[in-house]
Formats: C-alpha cells, sequence, structure tokens
C-alpha cells in the first residue's frame, strides 16, 4: 500500500492543488460557481423536457426531482473519470520536470469534481423544498446517510481514476473508448428510468452488472423513496468500491515508472 | 555510499524506448492478450551507459557534454524523476530540481497562491512557505503583480518567481539544469550570488550546463559525459579544458607531446577513478601541446629563482614558450592561488587586450609584478597558454609554489602598501621594528611559515 502512504503524505499538496483547480475555474467569472452546476442542471431540464412533454412517462412522480437524484452522482462519476484520463498526460511539465508524485493527480480531480457534487446538493434540497411545499413529497431523515455514500462513491472514482489516467499514458486512444463508454453509460444506468420496469431478465442482469448501478440506485433510494438501499446494493457498493482501489492502485504502481518516459 | 557523500551514482545505465505511433491501437488489445499491462517498446535508445560517481556533501558538481550527450537525463534520475534501467543511485538529503522554472504554476490564479502550490510541491509545509514568503518576494521582485494571476507575467517575471520559490525552499541538494541562462543578465547574476550562497552554507550542488566558465568557477569538480558515457571526471579546469580540446576537433585528450622530464607522469589522461578527489595542491598539466611552457618560474630581480619572499617583494613570473606548430590565436594566462584554493589574482594577455599577431619561434613571456602584495601564508601559480576561447596548447596548474613570509601576524590575502598615521591626541610607544615587516633571512620565513602550517 506504498501509493496510499504517498498519497498521505502528500495530503497537503493535494489540498492545494485542489483548491487551485477550483479557484482556477471560479476565478474570472462571477457566475463560475454556477457554470459548474449548469451542467447537471441542463441535463436535468432536457430529460424533464423529454420524458414529461415530448413521451409522457409516468415512471414515477415527481419525475424531474427522481432525476435529479441520479444525474448527480453520475455527473460526479462520468466528468471525474474523464477528466482523469488526460489528468496526467496533461501535466507533462509537472510529470517530467518536476519531482511529483503523478498519483495526486487523478486524486485532485476526483476530488475538485466532488466538490462540484457536494455544492450541488443543496441545490437539490432547495428543489425538494419546493416538492415539500407542493405537498408532493416529504423530506426523510436517510438524506443525512447521502455524505456516507458520496465517500464511498469517492473511493470507488478514485480507484477508477488512477488506473485510468496513467494507463491513458500509454494507450491514447483510452480516452476516446471512455468518451463512448459513457455515454452508453449514461443509459444503461437506471437514471432516467427504474430498473424494476425493464421487463427482460437479462438486460435487468446486464445493468446489475454496470458497477454505477447499484450507486445510483442507492442515492436514489436515498434522496428521493426516503428509505435505505437494499442488501443486495449495499454490498455491490462497497465490493465494487474495493475492487476500483485494489485495481487502481495496481495499474498505477505497474505503470508509475514509465509514466515520466512514456508521456 | 560513504559517510560523505550526498549522491552516489553505481554503474547507473538508462535507456529509453521508443514508443511507435503505429502500434499504439494494436498495444492495447495485445496488452490485454499477453496480460501484462506495459506495452512492449519498440527500440531502446541508451541514454546513459555506465556512470558511477559521487558528489560529496557540500561540493559543487559541474557536468557538461554536448547537447544528448545524457547529461539532463542523469539528473533527472538524480532526483528521481527517472528511473535508472539498471545501477544504483543513493541520495541523501532533501533535493531540489530546478530542471524548469516555475513548471507547475498555474495560469489563471495569482502569484502568491502560486508561491504556496510550488513550495508545497518542492516539500515545504505552508508553514514553512509563510516563513519565507518575504525573503521569496523581495528576491524574485515582482512588486505590485504578486497578486495578479500568473498569465500576467512576462516571462523573465515567471522565471524569476520560479527560481525565487526553488532556492528558498532550503534543499541539501540543489539539482540546476541550464536555468542560469535564463532571464537578463541582472537576474542571472543574482543567481549566481545565490548559489555561491548556498554553496557556501555547505548546500550540494549539481550542474548542468554549456556555460563553461561557470562550471570552471562555482564547480569543485566536473564530469564530461558523451553519448552517455564519462569521458573526464575530476578537477573542472581540466574536464572543460579536455572537452574544448575535443570540440575543438583534437580526438583525444592528449598530453604535451614528449613532454619535459617535470611533468607529473599522469598528466594528459582523463581521472580513471571518479569516486577519488582530485588533490587542488597537485601539479597537473593538460593541453594539446602545439605550444608548449617549457619552463616557469618565479625569479626575483636579478633572475635568481624564488621560493620565499617577503610582502613588497618586486618578482617575475617567467615562461620560456618552446612553439612546435605556429599560432596566430594565443593567449598567455597567469593565476596565483591560495593554499586554500581561492583565486587571489588571474589575468591573461587577451583580457588585458594584447591582440595575438603570430607565435612563430621559441620565446620568453616576462609577467612582472614591481611588488607582491600579499599576507603571509602558501600561495601556487597556474600558467597557460591557450586560444581566445579557452583551449589550452598547455595549462600547468600549481606549476610554482611559494610561501611568503612575514613577521607581522596580519590576515587576509592582499596586502595593501600602507602606514598609520596618527595626529591629535593619539599617542605610540615607538614601533617594534621586529614586528615591521622588514627583509629577513629566507630560511627564516620559510621556518616561520612551516610553523603556521
Amino acid at each position: 500500500m506504498d501509493e496510499l502512504r504517498t498519497l498521505f503524505r502528500y495530503r497537503q499538496l493535494i489540498a492545494a492543488l485542489t483548491a487551485r483547480d477550483l479557484k482556477a475555474r471560479y476565478r474570472g467569472s462571477i457566475l463560475g460557481f454556477f457554470w459548474s452546476l449548469a451542467n447537471p442542471l441542463m441535463l436535468l431540464g432536457v430529460y424533464t423536457l423529454v420524458f414529461t412533454v415530448f413521451f409522457p412517462q409516468q415512471v414515477v412522480q415527481p419525475y424531474p426531482l427522481f432525476l435529479f437524484a441520479g444525474i448527480l452522482p453520475w455527473s460526479f462519476f462520468s466528468a471525474a473519470i474523464l477528466e482523469s484520463s488526460s489528468s496526467i498526460s496533461g501535466n507533462a511539465g509537472l510529470i517530467k520536470k518536476v519531482m511529483f508524485p503523478a498519483e495526486a493527480l487523478p486524486i485532485v480531480v476526483v476530488l475538485s469534481h466532488l466538490v462540484h457534487f457536494a455544492l450541488a446538493i443543496p441545490v437539490l434540497l432547495v428543489a425538494t423544498g419546493i416538492f415539500v411545499i407542493l405537498g408532493k413529497v416529504t423530506f426523510s431523515a436517510t438524506i443525512l446517510l447521502v455524505p456516507v455514500l458520496m465517500i464511498v462513491q469517492t473511493i470507488f472514482v478514485a480507484g477508477l481514476a488512477m488506473a485510468i489516467s496513467s494507463a491513458s499514458v500509454l494507450f491514447r486512444d483510452l480516452r476516446d473508448l471512455i468518451t463512448n463508454l459513457m455515454t452508453l453509460g449514461f443509459f444503461i444506468t437506471p437514471i432516467i428510468y427504474l430498473i424494476d420496469r425493464i421487463d427482460s431478465r437479462p438486460l435487468r442482469a446486464l445493468l446489475r452488472v454496470n458497477p454505477m448501478t447499484p450507486f445510483v440506485i442507492a442515492y436514489q433510494d436515498l434522496l428521493f423513496f426516503g428509505h435505505l438501499p437494499g442488501i443486495s446494493d449495499t454490498l455491490l457498493i462497497v465490493a465494487y468500491s474495493l475492487a476500483s482501489v485494489a485495481l487502481g492502485f495496481s495499474v498505477f504502481d505497474r505503470l508509475r515508472d514509465t509514466l515520466a518516459e512514456a508521456i | 555510499m560513504s559517510a560523505g557523500s550526498a549522491i552516489a551514482l553505481q554503474h547507473v545505465s538508462k535507456s529509453y524506448r521508443l514508443w511507435g505511433r503505429r502500434s499504439q491501437f494494436a498495444t492495447l488489445k495485445s496488452a490485454l492478450l499477453k496480460r501484462d499491462l506495459r506495452p512492449a517498446p519498440e527500440a531502446a535508445v541508451p541514454a546513459l551507459i555506465d556512470v558511477s560517481f559521487a558528489v560529496h556533501r557540500g561540493e559543487a558538481f559541474g557536468i557538461i557534454g554536448r547537447n544528448g550527450s545524457g547529461k539532463s537525463t542523469l539528473l533527472k534520475i538524480i532526483s528521481g524523476i527517472l528511473k535508472p534501467s539498471s545501477g544504483r543511485v543513493a541520495v541523501s538529503g532533501r533535493i531540489a530540481a530546478l530542471i524548469e522554472l516555475g513548471a507547475g504554476f498555474h495560469p489563471e490564479i495569482t502569484g502568491r497562491e502560486n508561491v504556496y502550490i510550488n513550495g508545497i510541491m518542492l516539500g515545504l509545509s505552508r508553514r514553512e512557505i509563510d516563513a519565507r514568503f518575504d525573503r521569496i518576494i523581495d528576491f524574485a521582485g515582482i512588486g505590485e503583480f504578486l497578486d495578479q494571476p500568473v498569465k500576467t507575467y512576462s516571462s523573465g517575471m515567471y522565471v524569476r518567481l520560479g527560481f525565487a520559490v526553488a532556492v528558498h525552499v532550503d534543499p541539501d541538494i540543489l539539482l540546476i539544469d541550464e536555468v542560469l541562462s535564463v532571464g537578463d543578465e541582472e537576474f542571472s547574476q543574482k543567481c549566481i550570488a545565490k548559489i555561491q550562497e548556498m554553496k557556501y552554507r555547505g548546500v550540494t550542488l549539481v550542474f548542468v550546463t554549456h556555460q563553461l566558465d561557470q562550471v570552471r568557477k562555482l564547480c569543485d569538480r566536473a564530469l564530461w559525459l558523451d553519448h552517455g558515457a564519462t569521458v573526464a571526471a575530476g578537477d573542472p579546469v581540466r574536464v572543460v579544458d579536455d572537452y574544448l580540446q575535443q570540440v575543438a576537433g583534437h580526438v583525444a585528450p592528449a598530453a604535451p607531446a614528449a613532454a619535459p622530464a617535470e611533468a607529473p607522469p599522469e598528466q594528459g589522461k582523463p581521472e580513471p577513478e571518479p569516486e577519488k578527489r582530485s588533490d587542488p595542491q597537485e601539479e597537473e598539466r593538460w593541453g594539446s601541446g602545439e605550444v608548449i611552457l617549457k619552463r616557469v618560474s618565479l625569479v626575483d630581480e636579478r633572475g635568481h629563482d624564488l621560493v620565499a619572499l617577503g610582502a613588497g617583494t618586486p618578482v617575475t613570473i617567467e615562461m620560456d614558450v618552446e612553439v612546435r606548430a605556429a599560432q596566430e590565436d594565443f593567449v598567455f594566462g597567469i593565476a596565483i592561488y591560495h593554499a586554500d584554493g581561492s583565486c587571489v589574482y588571474g589575468t591573461n594577455t587577451d583580457i588585458e587586450g594584447w591582440m595575438p599577431q603570430r607565435l612563430e619561434r621559441n620565446g620568453r613571456v616576462r609577467f612582472v609584478m614591481p611588488s607582491l602584495d600579499l599576507v603571509a601564508g602558501q600561495y601556487r601559480i597556474d600558467a597557460a597558454v591557450h586560444t581566445r576561447n579557452g583551449r589550452a596548447f598547455d595549462y600547468r596548474r600549481n606549476v610554482i609554489r611559494f610561501v611568503v613570509g612575514s613577521r607581522v601576524h596580519d590576515i587576509g590575502v592582499y596586502r595593501p602598501q600602507h602606514d598609520w598615521q596618527f595626529q591629535g591626541g593619539i599617542h605610540f610607544s615607538p614601533v617594534d621594528l621586529l614586528k615591521r615587516n622588514v627583509p629577513a633571512p629566507m630560511a627564516e620565513y620559510i621556518r616561520e611559515s612551516e610553523e603556521k602550517e
């Protein structure tokens, strides 16, 4: 677990770089923070429009709130993974010219996207509050468990990000592959629909194999339905997180020494 | 690694692997098939071949060589950015590497914030940076730009800030790659002064540079790399000169042919054992031998050899010049060193505006000093004849040793001719003439200075 020790040793650096990332993103635009919300909000708007106006499907009510609960963790996942694929190759100067712990780079990407995610939660709460006032839903205490789920998801995302950031230095095509996988991933994760409405058994099995499925379902359970996630989903979440971290560390460990050359 | 080494490299080799473009898409698949994530390189290029040396604590070590000789690779291996393909690297102490100044600055955030980030990258804690912040800013001299985003900086300001952070990290070992050549003259002087200050404080320095003057001036030892292999290591003046000989088209560093008998036997050969610290007192000689300094001597007004003298004695350095091939580009130079290695004085005909015309036959060069105003101690003289770009025909290091004796225990190296004068109510009893610097028998001077050693 050399990586864990390295990451711990460089925690100040990671914190400083994350703060730098966020500052750089928000500097120069008053609406900086809102722009980082724009992506999930626009997705939310588009899908709400499509599935309530164009193809009204009474999946579940209120639909925007349901969408919101799934889109936020998905955006966190996909944005962090996509960006991490260029986190090392995009910082060639650091890797080649400075004694720099390369493992910090994907972690910084994940953490700064976690901050975006966390900043979107209050917006979700406000939206929920509106629907509470309208009398359509009620607040549930399970919301308090969301931070725990976010931490577990961060671990899951960080492991994948480490593997992808280092592997994409050697395999430049990996990034294109991931971009396409993310588009597919959005639709094979039960974000815009409920997994129970899928009739085909093999298809449901396929959806279960998608590691993001149990995470998204758990968020929906906590935020929207107001009950605890099922045992099987919880176990899958823990298993995927552990597997992801193991994968990330082992891939990174094997590639670390070649990074400064191959970049 | 011996106790005194800050850096020790043993049989370090490094090959760069070439990654082909066409195979990019194949590699992901083949990597999965082979169950090995590291794609096979198409070819390997050796960058360093069996390099061994040790840098002692507090030493300034220069690495020279032409482009592509492996200098920067060597520096990156010492810093840990690259791993050697084989061999061992041992480094003790905190390293700061000035490989690229300002690498890691983020353009969108302010100079102030970048100083913190850069400092943390170089291994400082936030509190340590707080303590150094004013000194860093003062050194960088970027003024009101401190709170502007770095993207608004001129490239000079960028470099200054990068250098300022790096040297204030208080490293035990400072690695410097060509960075002294950036920035304006004033700033590069400031950098060199700062580096000298660090050297005095005992920081181990490793330089990679094309500015051979810096190597001669700043370094205690130098290493010459060519195609990744060590060609020579040792005395910087000599290694630089060997290098210049080769650049000038002389295949191997050669001793003056048919060298005079007093020349030491190991002359002309590169230092074979880089671990060994060359003795700075030892007489050494190198050069192409087209012109040689057959005899170099320190004589008094009547032409008698001197080995010991009193302060203020008139002396002349005489060089008997033997011309084996006529030259049109030639410079005669001398340098006087104190026993501690510091240069007391150095000059040459080129510096003083003597334009060479012809050096066609044997002759004699006399460097006449009406009064050698040195404080008591041991001194050495280098004499050389070389081209204007520094390629030596014959360089004779420590060719003369002499002792300056004195009854007055004044300190320093230079004794200006002087007198004490008192006016008003200041009175001394008559001077103790024995303490005055009156000429005395040679033997006494020698004995006195030997007792002092």
